[in-house]
């Protein structure tokens, strides 16, 4: 608890450690803050091309919504994992990338993932709207459903920063676990309903029932589903994902808490 | 003498040093649950106290212990045991512009790195003027730090820790900053902050000046601590040993 306090303290400090990313990652270039639109624009051209045009992924029509663009669809589910994966490799290099700053002054160590998510949720933001204005404008309506969205929003980030920090720790003392992160984030991907509908799943797991249970052990498939649920067809989401949305980050945000605190203290001998 | 708001009691400060580098999972996999290592320990039960008020300084030879037991005074690093034990803000200074962004401007530069020092924003707004002043870059504050030459980086770096004003200062080897002008004007400015009743800790190798200002020293000798008293008393001993070898 004393450490929550400490991090209440240096609040200031956080704030100065976010603005830095924010105004830091795209000084000095022609397209700027724009930059973090073109990102998620480009993969999404890239997806459609493979995916929808040449796999010939069809998710159903959006339920009410009516929507039926796949490059928007694919992009209600895309949202929430580039969120996901910015933070957790952001967090996850934090300390290593600001060593000369951790050995020289003490502060809470946990500002700079915290950071990272604070700073990643900006740009996440804009995104965000661009999406919204596009899925208004091509005939959905997800307007009303952003209150809860931004529940979620709020669910991943402490999923994602638990994580994150988790990893932070493990990165300090064994320099390999960056490199093996990004093997896996690209693995889990593909295991998530990002690209491709959740009905392709369940068809092909028909004879092996305990196939898609296992599949859905996945906290990010469940927030893959929210975020579609809201976004794309504008609905209520299930309870079940619900739940599993607010369990897994309880559960990791702790967990990632607990072993930062414990193993703050250690970090700068370790740099 | 007035009550001491830095009590180091017994102190010791311990690392591992390994026969290879273990920062990989390979290595730790490998040599399984045991690990090969040796303990140094680079302070070893240290004990003093720094009344309200005083400039104490730490003197000693490289690898003696000194920038070891200052980082862990400033929190960086955690005593293996003893306590210390200080009362009020704490500032460490031990790197110039530590935290400086080199595409932010100086001005950017001056609230992160007070923020990173603790100052508030609102304490940052009311010194602004005087930190740019102090530094002397008045006409280059909206430029990019790496714009900077190393002489202003340097005084910038130098302005914003010298006016966080903390109860408790704890400095590295930076008095030797900057040209003879700026010298003496921070100089001036440590003498201001002695006279507002604030301490500070200094390690310095300069003899001549932890003499001129500091009021009580340590001499650390292998993580010991040699001797402590008088500053000059201590200094003088301190320059018979190198004489002697």
């Amino acid at each position: 608890m004393s450490y929550f306090r400490e991090l209440i303290r240096t609040r200031e400090l956080l704030a100065n450690l976010v603005a830095r990313e924010v105004k830091g990652q795209y000084r000095r270039t022609f397209f700027g803050q724009l930059w973090s639109l073109i990102n998620p624009i480009a993969t999404m051209v890239v997806y459609s091309i493979v995916f929808g045009l040449i796999f010939r992924a069809r998710p159903a029509a959006g339920d009410p919504s009516g929507l039926n663009i796949y490059p928007l669809w694919l992009l209600s589910g895309l949202l929430a994992w580039s969120f996901f994966t910015r933070v957790v490799n952001g967090s996850l290099s934090s300390i290593v990338s600001n060593a000369s700053l951790v050995k020289k002054v003490y502060f809470p160590r946990m500002q700079l993932p915290l950071a990272v998510t604070f700073s990643t949720g900006f740009t996440w933001c804009i995104e965000l709207c661009v999406l919204i204005v596009a899925l208004q404008l091509f005939g959905g309506f997800p307007l009303p459903w952003v209150p809860l969205l931004a529940v979620f929003m709020v669910l991943l980030a402490f999923f994602a920063t638990g994580l994150g920090m988790l990893l932070a720790v493990l990165n300090v003392h064994f320099r390999d676990t960056k490199h093996f992160v990004s093997i896996l984030l690209h693995m889990w991907m593909y295991l998530t309903p990002i690209i491709y509908p959740i009905r392709l799943v369940e068809a092909a797991a028909v004879d092996h029932p305990w196939a898609l249970v296992i599949y859905r052990l996945n906290p990010m498939e469940h927030f893959v589903l929210v975020f579609r649920d809201l976004l794309y067809d504008n609905r209520l989401p299930l309870v079940s994902d619900f739940a599993w949305c607010v369990a897994a980050p309880a559960a990791v945000f702790a967990v990632g808490y607990a072993v930062f605190v414990r193993f703050e203290r250690k970090l700068a001998e370790l740099l | 003498m007035n009550a001491p708001v830095v009590v180091v009691d017994n102190v010791s400060k311990k690392f591992r040093l390994y026969q290879e580098r273990n920062q990989s999972l390979k290595a730790a996999l490998l040599r399984r649950r045991k690990t090969i290592h040796e303990d140094f320990w680079a302070v070893r039960d240290v004990s003093f106290e720094v009344p309200q008020g005083e400039i104490f300084g730490l003197i000693g030879r490289n690898g003696s212990g000194k920038s070891t037991l200052l980082k862990t005074l400033a929190r960086i690093y955690t005593p293996d045991e003893g306590r210390i034990r200080m009362e009020g803000r704490v500032a460490s200074l031990l790197e110039i512009g530590a935290g400086f962004h080199p595409e932010l401007s100086g001005r950017e530069n001056v609230f992160l790195n007070a923020a990173i020092l603790g100052l508030s924003r609102k304490e940052v707004l009311a010194r602004f003027d005087e930190i740019v002043d102090f530094s002397g870059v008045e006409h280059f504050i909206d430029q990019p730090v790496k714009n900077y030459s190393s002489g202003m980086y340097v005084r910038l770096g130098f302005a914003v820790a010298i006016n966080v004003r903390p109860d408790i200062l704890i400095v590295d080897e930076i008095l030797s900053v900057g040209d003879g002008a700026f010298k003496r004007k921070s100089r001036d400015k440590f003498r201001e902050l002695m006279s507002d009743g604030r301490t500070v800790i200094l390690v310095s190798h300069s003899l001549g000046q932890v003499r001129e200002l500091c009021h009580s020293v340590a001499w650390l000798e292998g993580g010991h601590l040699r001797e402590i008293g008088d500053a000059a008393t201590v200094t003088r001993a301190y320059e018979a040993s190198l004489v002697g070898g």
